[in-house]
């Protein structure tokens, strides 16, 4: 093992720091995600609740009587936001071709870039996949999932058998795709998005020029901000192509139930979608900027569940085997947050996402060779860890991962590759009592 | 990304293509065949939030993949000018909790007869009729009202769980009870008009003033009262069932009461006059009240009430049944005789007591000191209590007809003379009880 590994595996097993007071939850129920930070002020509260309303409003075609959230689409996925962020957790994907994608989306461009460097939209599809539409417009096509099935081994001779989606499209309304570049998504979860957004662009920078083991790499994406017109850090979404919550937000509301904001005043229509482009709208913008700062203060201050169990034998063995093996070295334990320009209450903190915010190279396996910015077709941003064993509890499944296709944390582990093997392969490895303490460690989390 | 799609790469060299593919791009349709025939949506129009119509979705679909559900959303107030629209806008099935917006689109012959196999499901529950008698809508679930409790909060009052409405009454509740206001939450006029029908009109109304001067408010739906109860800040809710049972079912730890006089609330679902597809539309009719359509309503996200009687022998013990319920007297509440009345109840609930409510607490916290001391305030109380109208002036079709548009998630809408004179007159009153405190040395 290589030094800097070392050094993470000894502050793991001496306990590093735990995050704050103020921002993590107790709560390990059903209702663990959806927990505001404690202490919040009566005022706070009240944008709390009212930023909640909105992410769980439906969405009302315009014109309606209830102006204040009318505009869905002209093209959209879903009618509202938890429809994809189930209980604020992840979504999962389809079974099968028989089901709807639900909390699943598809992203779409063609090769090239957009002028700030982005992903260039499909001419006529845009960049994302709505197969909904308001009435009067169609919607665009129906995505269908398929699993293919392949089966690995580990160490002790255990089969593994781990499924890769296949995607096809059908009744499309707006001609062919013909060359596009596709990446199924579900939805991540929204918890302790305000602590993320909180690390300065200095901290993923020295994070990024850190000699790391194993030939781990890692590197800041640079993304468009459409607030401030710059290319900055990237810090949200499967390749962290958004660089703060508030974009995130917006873009969403955009791209999945085509709800306008001063960020993305334009509506959802390609050139030849006439339709769409003639629809009422529910107002220039639909969602107005106090909405946008209601959503904003929600998902900034919903807290992160508190590690759970750490005393528990199997947990510290799992803690140490979970820096042993490398896996620490992008599933950062701890960060320290720097000053956030909104919410102080996130502020100059220690919080424990296990995360870098880093893209990386994970391999083949889980290519989708959709460049985004910096983020090459092979690289995604290391998902935070926090939070992730309440999943069941919460979601009701164990699919992982940013298309769904890892039936558990064991299929996760297994799909890492790129700068990752080399902690895959220790995992593969090891015998089956320090496998499952490594889970019972990532679920004590 | 592995992809196949029906439509083929057009104008790209073999050796272009191969290369897309290798880099994730989509290759040409690759001998998948497509899919059957795309199916025939049914589309819904409804106010279910995301719990329910996503599990709705996903089971009516994998029972009939020949349909796809369109689901739109809509108030009850908003769903009604989008349904008299040309074609009704497209829609085939209304689907909500909404009484009177079903009976005025039965009035006006924009619901066809949903003719689908009933059996199993009974006419009614109690005194609350569950099938329209010309077959053109009928219940698809129910809730019922009643408190929420938090027990933490509870005790150290000294107050013992209430069973009813009158218990609510007690002065130690002072400041922790959390109404929602009827006047602006959809599920709270039946709320109302519960105690109105179960104590009479006078006393009813009597029991109003005095719960709401120990009450604080909340604007929107049930979840804001379970958040206040959950906090601690206020003891005891008043709700809808299911807002507060599902927050249980996450982990909550409250308690939820239904007292001996309750109510229940209805969701209807009809098929439009102009149903593009009356019989996708029947068929999810069908399903949801199915066996399996109503099971799903137990979900611990949903937690609401089947129609279906013989659902309840599955679920858990501690699931509320309306019907045995209802065979204990519980549920005498008739929706329908009170439906044109609601919103006439709502908004002199606002009037007189929502409206001025710092003076109404003020007030009754004077009279509950006073009667603590063995003061005679008998008469400011009756004062306090009295209604700002008969129960006939209430019935008048007349008033009905000027609030009838007055329906579920209505807000801040111009007000009414009537109301513009209730309120004064609820001034008035207080204004007097204030005089008759003073007289009495309160």
């Amino acid at each position: 093992m290589r030094r800097g590994a070392v050094l993470l595996a000894l502050m793991l097993m001496t306990g590093g720091a735990v995050a704050d007071d103020g921002v993590t939850t107790t709560e390990r129920g059903r209702d663990a995600y959806s927990q505001p930070f404690p202490g919040l002020d009566a005022g706070e509260r009240e944008q709390f609740v009212r930023g909640r309303s909105l992410f769980r409003q439906a969405w009302v075609v315009a014109p309606s009587r209830d102006e204040r959230v009318d505009g869905l689409g002209p093209l959209y996925n879903r009618l509202t936001c938890i429809s994809c962020h189930p209980k604020n957790g992840r979504g999962r994907a389809p079974d099968g071709p028989g089901s709807r994608m639900q909390a699943m989306l598809v992203r779409l461009s063609v090769p090239g870039t957009d002028p700030h460097g982005g992903p260039k939209p499909h001419p006529r599809y845009g960049d994302q996949l709505n197969e909904e539409g308001i009435p009067g417009v169609s919607g665009e096509g129906r995505a269908v999932v398929r699993w293919d099935e392949h089966e690995v081994s580990l160490g002790d001779g255990e089969r593994i058998r781990l499924r890769k989606p296949r995607l096809s499209f059908h009744e499309l309304s707006y001609g062919a795709l013909a060359q596009v570049l596709v990446s199924p998504r579900v939805g991540p979860p929204v918890y302790g998005l305000g602590l993320l957004d909180a690390v300065s662009g200095e901290t993923l920078l020295a994070l990024a020029a850190e000699r790391k083991p194993d030939g781990v790499r890692g590197r800041v994406n640079r993304v468009w901000s459409a607030q401030r017109m710059r290319l900055e850090a990237g810090r949200f979404g499967h390749k962290a192509n958004t660089p703060d919550l508030r974009q995130q937000i917006a873009g969403a509301m955009v791209g999945d139930l085509g709800i306008t904001s001063s960020m993305f005043p334009r509506q959802n229509c390609s050139e030849v979608q006439s339709d769409c482009k003639h629809a009422v709208d529910g107002g220039q913008p639909e969602l107005t900027d106090t909405q946008l700062d209601d959503l904003s203060f929600y998902l900034a201050h919903l807290a992160v569940p508190a590690s759970r169990d750490g005393d528990h034998d199997d947990v510290r063995r799992g803690k140490a085997t979970f820096a042993a093996l490398g896996c620490a070295v992008c599933h950062r334990p701890q960060l320290v947050t720097g000053t956030h320009p909104n919410f102080p209450r996130v502020s100059v903190r220690t919080i424990e996402p296990y995360t870098d915010l880093l893209v990386h190279d994970m391999g083949e396996g889980l290519a989708d060779g959709r460049p985004d910015f910096l983020a090459g077709g092979r690289e995604w941003r290391t998902p935070p860890l926090w939070g992730i064993g309440l999943t069941e509890v919460v979601g009701e499944h164990t699919f992982y991962l940013h298309d769904g296709r890892a039936r558990n944390l064991t299929e996760a582990i297994l799909w890492h590759g790129g700068e990752a093997v080399p902690a895959r392969n220790r995992f593969a490895a090891l015998d089956r009592q320090a496998r499952e303490s490594l889970l019972a460690f990532l679920n004590s989390l | 990304m592995a992809v196949d799609i029906e439509t083929g790469l057009q104008g790209v060299s073999r050796r272009r293509v191969l290369s897309l593919f290798a880099h994730g791009l989509l290759a040409a349709a690759v001998g998948r065949p497509a899919l059957a025939a795309a199916p025939s949506p049914v589309v819904v129009l409804t106010a279910y939030p995301e719990e329910v119509m996503a599990r709705f979705e996903a089971a009516f679909e994998q029972a009939h993949p020949e349909y796809r559900l369109r689901l739109l959303w809509r108030m009850p107030h908003d769903a009604l000018p989008y349904l008299r629209q040309p074609r009704q806008g497209g829609v085939d099935v209304y689907w909500s909790a909404s009484p009177r917006t079903f009976a005025q689109l039965a009035a006006e012959g924009r619901l066809q007869p949903l003719a689908i196999d009933r059996s199993g499901l009974p006419d009614h529950v109690g005194g609350a009729a569950l099938a329209d008698p010309a077959g053109r809508f009928t219940a698809t679930e129910m809730a019922g009202y009643g408190f929420v409790v938090n027990d933490a909060a509870l005790g150290p009052l000294g107050v013992k769980s209430p069973d009813d409405w009158a218990a609510l009454a007690d002065p130690r509740l002072a400041g922790r009870i959390v109404l929602p206001n009827p006047a602006r939450v959809g599920f709270a006029p039946v709320l109302v008009d519960i105690v109105l029908q179960a104590y009479g009109w006078e006393k009813g109304w009597a029991l109003w003033s005095e719960i709401a001067g120990l009450a604080t408010w909340v604007d929107s739906g049930g979840t804001f009262v379970s958040d206040e109860v959950g906090s601690g800040r206020a003891a005891v809710g008043v709700s809808i069932d299911f807002f507060v049972v599902s927050a249980i079912a996450n982990g909550a730890p409250l308690r939820f009461i239904y007292p001996s006089h309750g109510g229940i609330n209805p969701a209807h679902i009809a098929i439009t006059a102009e149903a593009a597809n009356p019989e996708g539309a029947r068929a999810f009719a069908a399903f949801v009240l199915s066996e399996s359509g109503q099971r799903i309503l137990a979900h611990a996200d949903i937690r609401k009430l089947p129609v279906r009687p013989a659902v309840y022998s599955a679920l858990p013990p501690d699931y509320h049944d309306p019907f045995a319920a209802a065979a204990r007297g519980a549920y005498d509440y008739d929706g329908v005789a009170s439906r044109d009345r609601l919103p006439v109840v709502a908004s002199v609930f606002e009037q007189m007591l929502v409206q001025g409510h710092d003076t109404l607490a003020g007030l009754w916290a004077r009279i509950h000191a006073a009667e603590a001391r063995g003061r005679d305030v008998s008469a400011a109380r009756k004062r306090l209590c009295a209604p700002l109208l008969s129960e006939h002036e209430a019935g008048v079709p007349n008033l009905h007809r000027r609030f009838r548009a007055r329906l579920e998630g209505t807000q801040d809408q111009p007000r009414l003379r009537e109301e513009i004179a209730w309120q004064w007159s609820a001034a008035k009153a207080r204004a007097a009880v204030r005089r008759l405190l003073e007289e009495a040395g309160a």
